[in-house]
Protein backbone atom coordinates (compact mmCIF):
# COMPACT_ATOMS: atom_id res chain seq x y z
CA UNK A 1 0.00 0.00 0.00
CA UNK A 2 1.09 3.36 -0.75
CA UNK A 3 -0.73 6.57 0.68
CA UNK A 4 -0.45 10.27 0.42
CA UNK A 5 -1.50 13.21 2.52
CA UNK A 6 -1.05 16.23 1.73
CA UNK A 7 1.98 15.79 0.48
CA UNK A 8 4.17 18.98 -0.67
CA UNK A 9 7.58 20.21 -0.90
CA UNK A 10 9.69 23.16 -2.17
CA UNK A 11 12.29 23.83 -3.39
CA UNK A 12 13.11 27.78 -2.53
CA UNK A 13 10.07 29.96 -3.94
CA UNK A 14 9.04 26.34 -5.95
CA UNK A 15 6.20 24.39 -5.36
CA UNK A 16 7.20 21.24 -6.69
CA UNK A 17 4.29 18.52 -5.19
CA UNK A 18 1.34 20.76 -3.57
CA UNK A 19 -0.88 19.37 -1.08
CA UNK A 20 -0.92 15.86 -3.00
CA UNK A 21 -2.96 13.18 -1.38
CA UNK A 22 -3.39 9.30 -3.05
CA UNK A 23 -3.87 6.31 -2.40
CA UNK A 24 -2.40 3.15 -3.86
CA UNK A 25 -3.60 -0.15 -2.47
CA UNK A 26 -1.72 -3.25 -2.69
CA UNK A 27 -2.34 -5.29 -6.24
CA UNK A 28 -3.28 -1.80 -7.61
CA UNK A 29 -1.11 0.36 -10.35
CA UNK A 30 -1.53 3.76 -10.38
CA UNK A 31 -0.45 6.00 -13.42
CA UNK A 32 1.11 8.96 -12.99
CA UNK A 33 0.48 11.20 -15.71
CA UNK A 34 1.64 14.65 -16.08
CA UNK A 35 3.61 17.17 -18.62
CA UNK A 36 7.39 17.37 -18.18
CA UNK A 37 8.11 19.78 -14.91
CA UNK A 38 4.51 18.32 -12.81
CA UNK A 39 6.31 17.14 -10.15
CA UNK A 40 6.27 13.68 -11.12
CA UNK A 41 9.65 12.37 -10.04
CA UNK A 42 9.60 15.17 -7.00
CA UNK A 43 6.53 12.86 -6.23
CA UNK A 44 8.61 9.74 -6.93
CA UNK A 45 11.41 10.66 -4.68
CA UNK A 46 9.21 11.82 -1.97
CA UNK A 47 7.46 8.36 -1.45
CA UNK A 48 10.64 6.44 -2.26
CA UNK A 49 12.43 7.86 1.05
CA UNK A 50 14.46 10.27 -1.51
CA UNK A 51 13.98 13.67 -1.23
CA UNK A 52 12.25 14.58 2.72
CA UNK A 53 8.65 16.54 2.31
CA UNK A 54 8.41 19.90 3.30
CA UNK A 55 4.88 18.98 4.90
CA UNK A 56 2.31 16.02 4.68
CA UNK A 57 2.04 12.39 5.35
CA UNK A 58 2.99 9.30 3.33
CA UNK A 59 3.25 5.51 4.01
CA UNK A 60 4.90 2.93 1.87
CA UNK A 61 4.61 -0.95 2.49
CA UNK A 62 3.41 0.18 6.03
CA UNK A 63 6.52 2.50 6.52
CA UNK A 64 6.51 6.22 7.15
CA UNK A 65 8.49 8.00 4.39
CA UNK A 66 10.04 10.65 7.06
CA UNK A 67 10.33 8.35 9.99
CA UNK A 68 11.45 4.71 8.47
CA UNK A 69 13.17 6.19 5.14
CA UNK A 70 15.34 3.25 5.29
CA UNK A 71 12.84 0.63 5.52
CA UNK A 72 10.79 2.38 2.72
CA UNK A 73 13.89 2.02 0.75
CA UNK A 74 14.37 -1.64 1.74
CA UNK A 75 11.07 -2.42 0.12
CA UNK A 76 10.58 -0.15 -3.16
CA UNK A 77 12.16 -0.72 -6.41
CA UNK A 78 12.49 2.11 -8.33
CA UNK A 79 13.28 2.28 -11.98
CA UNK A 80 14.40 6.21 -12.63
CA UNK A 81 13.41 8.10 -15.88
CA UNK A 82 17.11 7.50 -16.80
CA UNK A 83 18.57 3.88 -16.68
CA UNK A 84 21.78 5.35 -14.37
CA UNK A 85 23.73 2.53 -14.45
CA UNK A 86 27.66 2.10 -13.83
CA UNK A 87 28.36 1.05 -17.26
CA UNK A 88 31.81 0.00 -17.05
CA UNK A 89 30.33 -3.04 -14.60
CA UNK A 90 29.02 -6.16 -16.30
CA UNK A 91 24.98 -7.15 -15.57
CA UNK A 92 26.03 -9.77 -12.93
CA UNK A 93 28.05 -7.76 -11.30
CA UNK A 94 26.01 -4.54 -11.69
CA UNK A 95 22.89 -6.66 -9.67
CA UNK A 96 25.01 -8.20 -7.44
CA UNK A 97 26.58 -5.03 -5.88
CA UNK A 98 22.50 -3.97 -5.32
CA UNK A 99 21.64 -7.41 -3.95
CA UNK A 100 24.25 -7.50 -1.39
CA UNK A 101 23.12 -3.66 -0.60
CA UNK A 102 19.72 -5.06 -0.08
CA UNK A 103 20.78 -7.47 2.33
CA UNK A 104 20.52 -10.73 -0.50
CA UNK A 105 21.81 -13.48 1.06
CA UNK A 106 24.56 -15.01 -1.46
CA UNK A 107 22.62 -17.76 -3.01
CA UNK A 108 19.64 -16.03 -3.20
CA UNK A 109 21.06 -13.28 -4.79
CA UNK A 110 23.05 -15.72 -7.68
CA UNK A 111 19.63 -17.60 -8.26
CA UNK A 112 17.94 -13.82 -8.40
CA UNK A 113 20.45 -12.66 -10.60
CA UNK A 114 20.09 -15.52 -13.18
CA UNK A 115 16.31 -15.64 -13.02
CA UNK A 116 16.56 -11.91 -13.64
CA UNK A 117 19.14 -12.07 -17.05
CA UNK A 118 17.22 -15.29 -18.33
CA UNK A 119 13.81 -12.99 -17.93
CA UNK A 120 15.41 -10.04 -19.48
CA UNK A 121 17.23 -11.96 -22.55
CA UNK A 122 20.42 -10.22 -20.89
CA UNK A 123 22.15 -14.36 -20.72
CA UNK A 124 24.29 -13.79 -23.41
CA UNK A 125 25.79 -10.40 -22.09
CA UNK A 126 26.83 -11.67 -18.77
CA UNK A 127 30.52 -10.89 -19.18
CA UNK A 128 29.96 -7.69 -21.67
CA UNK A 129 30.51 -4.00 -19.66
CA UNK A 130 27.29 -2.14 -19.84
CA UNK A 131 28.64 0.78 -22.30
CA UNK A 132 27.78 -1.24 -25.34
CA UNK A 133 24.51 -1.55 -24.21
CA UNK A 134 21.49 -0.34 -26.70
CA UNK A 135 18.92 2.14 -24.60
CA UNK A 136 16.57 -0.93 -24.47
CA UNK A 137 18.98 -3.50 -23.08
CA UNK A 138 20.11 -0.96 -20.33
CA UNK A 139 16.46 -0.57 -19.77
CA UNK A 140 16.31 -3.92 -19.07
CA UNK A 141 18.69 -4.16 -16.86
CA UNK A 142 17.31 -1.28 -14.67
CA UNK A 143 14.31 -3.42 -14.54
CA UNK A 144 16.56 -6.51 -13.18
CA UNK A 145 17.66 -4.02 -10.72
CA UNK A 146 14.54 -2.67 -9.42
CA UNK A 147 12.89 -6.46 -9.56
CA UNK A 148 15.78 -7.70 -7.62
CA UNK A 149 14.61 -7.97 -4.41
CA UNK A 150 11.10 -8.61 -4.47
CA UNK A 151 10.02 -5.40 -3.25
CA UNK A 152 6.34 -4.77 -1.85
CA UNK A 153 6.10 -1.52 -3.95
CA UNK A 154 7.40 -0.30 -7.11
CA UNK A 155 8.09 3.43 -8.87
CA UNK A 156 8.34 2.87 -12.56
CA UNK A 157 9.63 5.99 -14.32
CA UNK A 158 8.83 5.04 -18.27
CA UNK A 159 9.73 0.96 -18.05
CA UNK A 160 8.80 0.30 -21.11
CA UNK A 161 10.71 3.56 -22.85
CA UNK A 162 13.41 2.79 -25.50
CA UNK A 163 12.50 -1.25 -25.53
CA UNK A 164 11.23 -2.66 -28.72
CA UNK A 165 7.87 -3.20 -28.99
CA UNK A 166 7.70 -6.99 -28.18
CA UNK A 167 10.37 -6.83 -24.85
CA UNK A 168 7.96 -3.33 -23.71
CA UNK A 169 5.02 -6.52 -23.93
CA UNK A 170 6.75 -8.36 -21.93
CA UNK A 171 7.33 -5.98 -19.24
CA UNK A 172 3.27 -4.68 -19.27
CA UNK A 173 2.92 -8.48 -18.53
CA UNK A 174 5.34 -8.29 -15.76
CA UNK A 175 4.11 -5.11 -14.42
CA UNK A 176 0.62 -6.67 -14.37
CA UNK A 177 1.76 -9.89 -13.25
CA UNK A 178 3.23 -8.23 -9.74
CA UNK A 179 -0.19 -5.92 -9.54
CA UNK A 180 -1.68 -9.41 -9.02
CA UNK A 181 0.96 -10.27 -6.86
CA UNK A 182 -0.33 -7.82 -4.80
CA UNK A 183 2.47 -5.33 -4.76
CA UNK A 184 1.42 -1.30 -5.35
CA UNK A 185 2.85 0.24 -8.28
CA UNK A 186 3.05 3.72 -9.65
CA UNK A 187 3.98 4.11 -12.74
CA UNK A 188 4.78 7.69 -14.78
CA UNK A 189 4.47 7.74 -18.25
CA UNK A 190 3.93 9.72 -20.83
CA UNK A 191 2.04 6.92 -23.09
CA UNK A 192 -1.52 7.62 -22.56
CA UNK A 193 -2.64 3.95 -24.43
CA UNK A 194 0.08 2.37 -21.89
CA UNK A 195 -1.68 3.80 -18.91
CA UNK A 196 -5.07 3.29 -20.24
CA UNK A 197 -4.18 -0.52 -20.73
CA UNK A 198 -1.87 -1.30 -17.50
CA UNK A 199 -3.72 1.03 -14.65
CA UNK A 200 -6.13 0.71 -11.96
CA UNK A 201 -6.29 4.39 -11.13
CA UNK A 202 -5.14 7.42 -13.45
CA UNK A 203 -3.83 10.21 -11.73
CA UNK A 204 -3.28 13.73 -13.56
CA UNK A 205 -0.37 15.96 -12.23
CA UNK A 206 -0.09 19.40 -13.10
CA UNK A 207 2.47 22.00 -11.47
CA UNK A 208 2.69 20.02 -8.51
CA UNK A 209 -1.18 19.59 -7.75
CA UNK A 210 -3.39 16.64 -8.51
CA UNK A 211 -5.95 17.84 -10.88
CA UNK A 212 -7.65 14.70 -11.35
CA UNK A 213 -7.49 10.74 -9.94
CA UNK A 214 -10.06 8.03 -11.47
CA UNK A 215 -9.97 4.86 -12.54
CA UNK A 216 -9.86 5.22 -16.35
CA UNK A 217 -13.38 4.65 -17.17
CA UNK A 218 -14.46 6.92 -14.39
CA UNK A 219 -12.52 9.46 -15.84
CA UNK A 220 -13.77 9.04 -19.33
CA UNK A 221 -17.50 9.09 -18.12
CA UNK A 222 -16.54 12.50 -16.10
CA UNK A 223 -15.44 14.50 -19.23
CA UNK A 224 -18.23 13.62 -21.59
CA UNK A 225 -20.06 10.52 -21.95
CA UNK A 226 -20.70 11.04 -25.35
CA UNK A 227 -19.48 8.88 -27.98
CA UNK A 228 -19.28 9.51 -31.68
CA UNK A 229 -21.04 7.98 -34.06
CA UNK A 230 -20.37 8.69 -38.01
CA UNK A 231 -22.26 6.68 -40.66
CA UNK A 232 -20.98 6.78 -44.11
CA UNK A 233 -23.61 6.51 -47.23
CA UNK A 234 -22.74 4.62 -50.96
CA UNK A 235 -25.31 8.01 -52.12
CA UNK A 236 -27.13 10.78 -50.30
CA UNK A 237 -30.41 10.13 -48.44
CA UNK A 238 -32.14 13.39 -48.09
CA UNK A 239 -34.25 11.59 -45.11
CA UNK A 240 -31.92 10.50 -42.88
CA UNK A 241 -31.19 13.36 -40.74
CA UNK A 242 -34.92 13.89 -40.07
CA UNK A 243 -35.06 9.68 -39.55
CA UNK A 244 -31.80 10.35 -36.91
CA UNK A 245 -33.89 13.30 -35.23
CA UNK A 246 -36.71 10.98 -34.81
CA UNK A 247 -34.73 8.22 -33.12
CA UNK A 248 -34.84 8.67 -28.43
CA UNK A 249 -31.01 8.73 -27.62
CA UNK A 250 -29.61 10.72 -30.60
CA UNK A 251 -27.71 13.20 -29.93
CA UNK A 252 -27.02 16.48 -31.79
CA UNK A 253 -27.32 14.88 -35.62
CA UNK A 254 -25.84 16.30 -38.25
CA UNK A 255 -24.72 15.44 -41.71
CA UNK A 256 -21.40 17.21 -42.57
CA UNK A 257 -21.21 16.15 -46.09
CA UNK A 258 -24.40 14.33 -48.08
CA UNK A 259 -22.48 10.84 -47.82
CA UNK A 260 -21.42 11.30 -44.35
CA UNK A 261 -23.88 11.71 -41.21
CA UNK A 262 -22.85 12.61 -37.80
CA UNK A 263 -24.10 12.10 -34.46
CA UNK A 264 -23.57 11.69 -30.17
CA UNK A 265 -24.73 8.96 -27.55
CA UNK A 266 -25.00 8.79 -24.21
CA UNK A 267 -25.73 4.50 -24.55
CA UNK A 268 -24.71 3.46 -28.16
CA UNK A 269 -25.28 -0.04 -27.29
CA UNK A 270 -28.76 0.07 -27.27
CA UNK A 271 -29.51 3.32 -29.65
CA UNK A 272 -27.13 2.01 -32.26
CA UNK A 273 -28.78 -0.61 -33.58
CA UNK A 274 -31.90 1.06 -33.94
CA UNK A 275 -30.47 4.18 -35.63
CA UNK A 276 -28.83 1.46 -38.09
CA UNK A 277 -32.78 -0.13 -38.57
CA UNK A 278 -34.30 2.81 -39.84
CA UNK A 279 -31.84 4.12 -41.57
CA UNK A 280 -31.79 1.19 -43.74
CA UNK A 281 -35.72 1.24 -43.32
CA UNK A 282 -35.46 4.62 -44.60
CA UNK A 283 -33.31 3.71 -48.16
CA UNK A 284 -29.89 4.69 -46.41
CA UNK A 285 -27.24 2.36 -48.31
CA UNK A 286 -24.68 2.13 -45.10
CA UNK A 287 -21.03 1.80 -46.21
CA UNK A 288 -19.64 1.97 -42.38
CA UNK A 289 -20.19 3.21 -39.17
CA UNK A 290 -17.82 4.09 -37.00
CA UNK A 291 -18.55 4.62 -32.82
CA UNK A 292 -15.76 6.65 -31.53
CA UNK A 293 -15.37 6.96 -27.48
CA UNK A 294 -13.11 9.07 -25.85
CA UNK A 295 -9.82 7.92 -24.75
CA UNK A 296 -7.52 8.69 -22.45
CA UNK A 297 -5.51 11.06 -24.10
CA UNK A 298 -8.67 13.59 -24.54
CA UNK A 299 -9.67 13.32 -21.31
CA UNK A 300 -6.05 14.06 -20.34
CA UNK A 301 -6.18 17.61 -23.12
CA UNK A 302 -9.24 18.43 -21.09
CA UNK A 303 -7.96 18.08 -17.63
CA UNK A 304 -4.55 20.11 -18.74
CA UNK A 305 -7.09 22.89 -20.26
CA UNK A 306 -9.40 22.95 -17.36
CA UNK A 307 -6.85 22.68 -15.25
CA UNK A 308 -4.93 25.99 -16.39
CA UNK A 309 -8.50 28.22 -16.41
CA UNK A 310 -8.74 27.74 -13.17
CA UNK A 311 -5.21 27.84 -11.95
CA UNK A 312 -5.03 29.83 -8.89
CA UNK A 313 -8.51 29.15 -7.79
CA UNK A 314 -7.95 25.66 -6.77
CA UNK A 315 -5.62 24.81 -3.77
CA UNK A 316 -5.42 21.54 -4.49
CA UNK A 317 -7.92 18.60 -4.26
CA UNK A 318 -8.06 15.26 -2.45
CA UNK A 319 -9.74 12.82 -4.79
CA UNK A 320 -10.26 9.03 -3.92
CA UNK A 321 -10.88 6.01 -6.12
CA UNK A 322 -14.19 5.66 -7.47
CA UNK A 323 -15.82 2.46 -8.19
CA UNK A 324 -14.93 2.14 -12.00
CA UNK A 325 -17.59 2.30 -14.51
CA UNK A 326 -17.56 0.14 -17.79
CA UNK A 327 -15.09 1.71 -19.80
CA UNK A 328 -16.01 2.17 -23.51
CA UNK A 329 -13.49 1.64 -26.51
CA UNK A 330 -13.16 2.67 -29.88
CA UNK A 331 -15.52 0.44 -32.18
CA UNK B 1 11.06 -12.59 -22.36
CA UNK B 2 7.74 -14.11 -20.74
CA UNK B 3 6.17 -12.98 -17.33
CA UNK B 4 5.41 -16.17 -16.75
CA UNK B 5 9.20 -17.27 -16.83
CA UNK B 6 10.07 -14.99 -13.54
CA UNK B 7 8.94 -16.83 -10.14
CA UNK B 8 7.66 -13.36 -8.65
CA UNK B 9 6.78 -14.56 -4.56
CA UNK B 10 7.21 -12.46 -2.61
CA UNK B 11 10.06 -12.67 -0.64
CA UNK B 12 10.54 -11.61 3.37
CA UNK B 13 11.63 -8.76 4.13
CA UNK B 14 15.77 -8.86 3.70
CA UNK B 15 18.17 -7.55 6.73
CA UNK B 16 20.50 -4.66 4.81
CA UNK B 17 24.37 -5.21 5.76
CA UNK B 18 25.87 -3.00 8.44
CA UNK B 19 27.57 0.63 7.96
CA UNK B 20 30.72 -0.85 7.42
CA UNK B 21 29.97 -4.03 5.19
CA UNK B 22 28.14 -1.47 3.26
CA UNK B 23 31.15 1.22 3.24
CA UNK B 24 32.97 -1.55 1.89
CA UNK B 25 30.78 -2.63 -1.13
CA UNK B 26 30.36 0.78 -2.13
CA UNK B 27 34.51 1.71 -1.63
CA UNK B 28 34.79 -1.70 -4.38
CA UNK B 29 32.29 -0.30 -6.44
CA UNK B 30 33.29 3.13 -7.27
CA UNK B 31 37.34 2.15 -6.85
CA UNK B 32 36.93 -1.30 -9.79
CA UNK B 33 35.34 1.81 -12.17
CA UNK B 34 37.86 4.21 -11.29
CA UNK B 35 40.45 1.77 -11.70
CA UNK B 36 38.88 0.45 -15.40
CA UNK B 37 38.10 4.34 -16.40
CA UNK B 38 40.81 4.95 -19.22
CA UNK B 39 41.23 8.68 -19.02
CA UNK B 40 42.04 8.04 -15.28
CA UNK B 41 44.68 4.85 -16.03
CA UNK B 42 46.52 7.10 -18.48
CA UNK B 43 46.39 10.27 -16.20
CA UNK B 44 48.07 7.43 -13.39
CA UNK B 45 50.19 5.76 -15.82
CA UNK B 46 51.93 9.37 -15.80
CA UNK B 47 52.13 10.22 -12.22
CA UNK B 48 53.29 6.92 -11.60
CA UNK B 49 55.72 6.01 -14.31
CA UNK B 50 56.79 9.09 -16.02
CA UNK B 51 57.30 11.88 -13.67
CA UNK B 52 59.19 9.88 -11.16
CA UNK B 53 61.75 9.13 -13.60
CA UNK B 54 61.90 12.49 -14.72
CA UNK B 55 61.96 13.88 -11.51
CA UNK B 56 65.34 11.53 -10.77
CA UNK B 57 66.94 12.47 -13.80
CA UNK B 58 66.29 15.86 -13.94
CA UNK B 59 66.72 16.40 -9.75
CA UNK B 60 68.17 13.93 -7.76
CA UNK B 61 70.63 12.54 -9.95
CA UNK B 62 72.58 16.01 -10.71
CA UNK B 63 72.54 16.35 -6.85
CA UNK B 64 73.92 13.11 -6.57
CA UNK B 65 76.98 14.61 -8.16
CA UNK B 66 78.14 16.48 -5.51
CA UNK B 67 80.15 14.82 -3.42
CA UNK B 68 80.46 15.84 0.47
CA UNK B 69 78.34 14.95 4.13
CA UNK B 70 76.77 18.51 3.60
CA UNK B 71 75.78 17.37 -0.27
CA UNK B 72 75.01 14.17 1.02
CA UNK B 73 72.56 15.19 3.55
CA UNK B 74 70.78 17.88 0.71
CA UNK B 75 70.60 15.06 -1.61
CA UNK B 76 68.94 12.68 1.28
CA UNK B 77 66.67 15.91 2.36
CA UNK B 78 66.10 16.31 -1.35
CA UNK B 79 64.76 13.18 -2.09
CA UNK B 80 62.47 12.78 0.74
CA UNK B 81 60.99 15.78 0.10
CA UNK B 82 60.20 14.19 -3.34
CA UNK B 83 58.97 11.32 -1.92
CA UNK B 84 56.05 13.24 -0.85
CA UNK B 85 55.61 15.18 -4.14
CA UNK B 86 55.78 11.41 -6.05
CA UNK B 87 53.39 10.42 -3.50
CA UNK B 88 51.02 13.31 -4.00
CA UNK B 89 50.58 13.68 -7.87
CA UNK B 90 48.71 10.54 -8.12
CA UNK B 91 46.53 11.75 -5.27
CA UNK B 92 45.45 14.16 -6.70
CA UNK B 93 43.26 11.95 -8.73
CA UNK B 94 41.39 11.27 -5.80
CA UNK B 95 39.74 14.85 -5.50
CA UNK B 96 38.59 14.70 -8.81
CA UNK B 97 37.06 11.42 -8.62
CA UNK B 98 35.76 12.62 -5.83
CA UNK B 99 34.52 15.47 -7.45
CA UNK B 100 32.60 13.39 -9.74
CA UNK B 101 30.92 11.56 -7.39
CA UNK B 102 27.81 12.80 -6.32
CA UNK B 103 27.54 15.74 -8.92
CA UNK B 104 28.88 13.81 -11.69
CA UNK B 105 26.68 10.52 -11.06
CA UNK B 106 23.56 12.78 -10.49
CA UNK B 107 24.17 14.52 -13.96
CA UNK B 108 24.75 11.19 -15.18
CA UNK B 109 21.40 9.96 -14.01
CA UNK B 110 23.03 6.97 -11.65
CA UNK B 111 22.93 8.44 -8.18
CA UNK B 112 19.37 8.11 -7.26
CA UNK B 113 19.34 4.25 -7.73
CA UNK B 114 22.15 3.84 -5.33
CA UNK B 115 20.50 6.61 -3.20
CA UNK B 116 17.12 4.48 -3.22
CA UNK B 117 18.75 1.51 -1.21
CA UNK B 118 18.66 1.02 2.24
CA UNK B 119 22.57 1.97 3.05
CA UNK B 120 22.73 4.82 5.45
CA UNK B 121 23.72 8.10 4.46
CA UNK B 122 26.82 7.23 6.65
CA UNK B 123 27.37 4.20 4.73
CA UNK B 124 27.29 5.95 1.13
CA UNK B 125 29.51 9.25 2.07
CA UNK B 126 32.04 6.82 3.42
CA UNK B 127 31.71 4.45 0.82
CA UNK B 128 32.14 7.44 -1.40
CA UNK B 129 35.54 9.18 0.08
CA UNK B 130 36.76 5.47 0.59
CA UNK B 131 36.33 4.60 -3.30
CA UNK B 132 37.77 7.71 -4.82
CA UNK B 133 40.93 7.17 -2.14
CA UNK B 134 41.61 3.51 -2.66
CA UNK B 135 42.66 3.91 -6.25
CA UNK B 136 44.51 6.69 -5.77
CA UNK B 137 46.89 5.22 -3.02
CA UNK B 138 47.47 2.16 -4.99
CA UNK B 139 49.05 4.85 -7.80
CA UNK B 140 50.69 6.63 -5.03
CA UNK B 141 51.97 3.20 -3.80
CA UNK B 142 53.40 2.29 -7.56
CA UNK B 143 54.61 5.88 -7.91
CA UNK B 144 56.91 5.32 -4.43
CA UNK B 145 58.20 2.35 -5.38
CA UNK B 146 58.96 3.15 -9.20
CA UNK B 147 60.65 6.39 -7.62
CA UNK B 148 62.71 4.73 -4.90
CA UNK B 149 63.37 1.94 -7.60
CA UNK B 150 64.75 4.37 -10.39
CA UNK B 151 66.61 5.81 -7.71
CA UNK B 152 68.36 2.66 -6.85
CA UNK B 153 69.02 2.27 -10.95
CA UNK B 154 70.04 5.85 -11.94
CA UNK B 155 71.52 7.41 -9.19
CA UNK B 156 73.28 3.90 -7.12
CA UNK B 157 71.64 1.83 -4.02
CA UNK B 158 73.56 3.40 -1.76
CA UNK B 159 72.07 6.71 -1.92
CA UNK B 160 68.55 5.52 -0.27
CA UNK B 161 70.67 4.82 3.09
CA UNK B 162 70.89 8.77 2.95
CA UNK B 163 66.91 9.06 3.30
CA UNK B 164 66.12 10.32 6.85
CA UNK B 165 64.17 7.87 8.29
CA UNK B 166 61.21 10.07 10.17
CA UNK B 167 61.32 12.71 7.22
CA UNK B 168 60.61 9.77 4.67
CA UNK B 169 58.37 8.27 7.21
CA UNK B 170 56.34 11.73 7.49
CA UNK B 171 56.22 12.40 3.93
CA UNK B 172 54.97 8.77 2.87
CA UNK B 173 52.32 9.57 5.93
CA UNK B 174 51.49 12.83 4.28
CA UNK B 175 50.04 10.78 1.40
CA UNK B 176 47.58 9.17 2.38
CA UNK B 177 46.26 12.31 4.75
CA UNK B 178 46.27 13.95 2.06
CA UNK B 179 44.24 11.84 -0.60
CA UNK B 180 41.55 11.06 2.46
CA UNK B 181 41.19 15.12 3.15
CA UNK B 182 41.30 16.06 -0.10
CA UNK B 183 38.15 12.99 -1.18
CA UNK B 184 36.22 13.98 1.79
CA UNK B 185 36.61 18.17 0.97
CA UNK B 186 35.61 16.78 -2.73
CA UNK B 187 32.81 14.51 -1.78
CA UNK B 188 31.14 17.48 0.70
CA UNK B 189 31.65 20.10 -2.06
CA UNK B 190 30.00 17.48 -4.62
CA UNK B 191 26.98 16.73 -2.68
CA UNK B 192 26.37 20.39 -2.66
CA UNK B 193 26.69 21.56 -6.32
CA UNK B 194 24.65 20.66 -9.20
CA UNK B 195 27.42 20.02 -11.74
CA UNK B 196 30.13 17.90 -11.27
CA UNK B 197 32.28 21.09 -12.99
CA UNK B 198 31.23 23.21 -10.60
CA UNK B 199 32.27 20.71 -7.91
CA UNK B 200 36.10 20.09 -9.94
CA UNK B 201 36.34 23.70 -9.90
CA UNK B 202 35.38 24.46 -6.68
CA UNK B 203 37.40 21.54 -4.96
CA UNK B 204 40.48 22.88 -6.83
CA UNK B 205 39.84 26.06 -5.10
CA UNK B 206 40.43 25.03 -1.75
CA UNK B 207 42.45 22.08 -2.36
CA UNK B 208 45.69 24.09 -3.97
CA UNK B 209 45.73 26.51 -1.34
CA UNK B 210 45.80 23.34 0.89
CA UNK B 211 48.04 21.87 -0.81
CA UNK B 212 50.75 24.77 -0.27
CA UNK B 213 50.10 24.40 3.17
CA UNK B 214 50.93 20.79 3.39
CA UNK B 215 54.02 21.53 0.90
CA UNK B 216 54.75 24.15 3.54
CA UNK B 217 55.01 21.82 6.31
CA UNK B 218 56.52 19.71 4.61
CA UNK B 219 59.50 21.94 3.95
CA UNK B 220 59.34 22.86 8.12
CA UNK B 221 59.53 19.23 8.98
CA UNK B 222 62.97 18.95 7.51
CA UNK B 223 64.10 20.66 10.34
CA UNK B 224 61.86 18.67 12.91
CA UNK B 225 63.23 15.90 15.34
CA UNK B 226 61.43 12.68 15.13
CA UNK B 227 59.01 13.30 17.89
CA UNK B 228 57.64 16.55 16.55
CA UNK B 229 56.77 14.75 12.88
CA UNK B 230 55.26 11.95 15.03
CA UNK B 231 53.11 14.73 16.68
CA UNK B 232 52.25 16.47 13.49
CA UNK B 233 51.63 13.56 11.61
CA UNK B 234 48.91 12.25 14.65
CA UNK B 235 47.68 15.73 14.83
CA UNK B 236 47.02 15.73 10.47
CA UNK B 237 45.67 12.40 11.06
CA UNK B 238 42.99 13.52 13.67
CA UNK B 239 42.22 16.44 10.91
CA UNK B 240 41.61 13.95 8.88
CA UNK B 241 39.67 11.66 11.08
CA UNK B 242 37.37 14.88 11.81
CA UNK B 243 36.77 16.16 8.64
CA UNK B 244 35.41 12.38 7.44
CA UNK B 245 33.52 11.85 10.70
CA UNK B 246 32.05 15.52 10.23
CA UNK B 247 30.93 14.93 6.02
CA UNK B 248 29.60 11.39 7.62
CA UNK B 249 27.31 12.89 10.19
CA UNK B 250 26.26 15.62 8.13
CA UNK B 251 25.61 14.39 4.83
CA UNK B 252 21.95 13.58 3.95
CA UNK B 253 21.21 11.78 0.76
CA UNK B 254 17.60 14.08 0.67
CA UNK B 255 20.16 17.50 0.06
CA UNK B 256 21.88 15.73 -3.16
CA UNK B 257 18.75 15.28 -5.01
CA UNK B 258 17.12 18.65 -3.87
CA UNK B 259 19.66 20.85 -5.56
CA UNK B 260 18.13 21.55 -8.26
Amino acid sequence: MIEAKGLSRRFGEVVAVDNLSLRVPDGTILALLGPNGAGKTTTVRLLSGLLAPSGGEATVAGYDVRRDAAAVRAHIGLVTDVPGLHEQMTVPAYLDFFGSLYGLPNAMRARRIDELLTFFDLDTHRAERMVGFSKGMKQKVSLARALLHQPAALFLDEPTSGLDPLAARAVRELIVSMKHDSRSIILCTHDLDEAERLADQVAIVRQGRLVACDSPAALRAQGSPDSIVQVALAAPCPTALEVLSRIDGVLEPEAPSPLLLEYHVHRPLEVNPRVMEQLIAAGARIVSATCTTRTLEDIYADVMTSARSVDGADSGREMVVAAAGEGRRAG
Amino acid sequence: MAASAIPMQRAGSFTPPGDLRSIWLIARRAALESLHDRTTQGASAIFSLLVPIILVLTMIRPQAMHTGSKADTALGLLMAVYLLVVGLLPTSNSISVASGLFAGEKEQGNLAPLLATPASNRAIFGGKVLGAVLPSLLYAVVAVSTYLLEIALFVGTGKLHLLPLGLSLAMLALVPIYAVFGAAVASLISSRVRTYQGAQTLASVVMFPLMAVLFGVAFAMQHWGIWWLGIAVLVLVGIDVLIVTLGAATWRREEVLARR
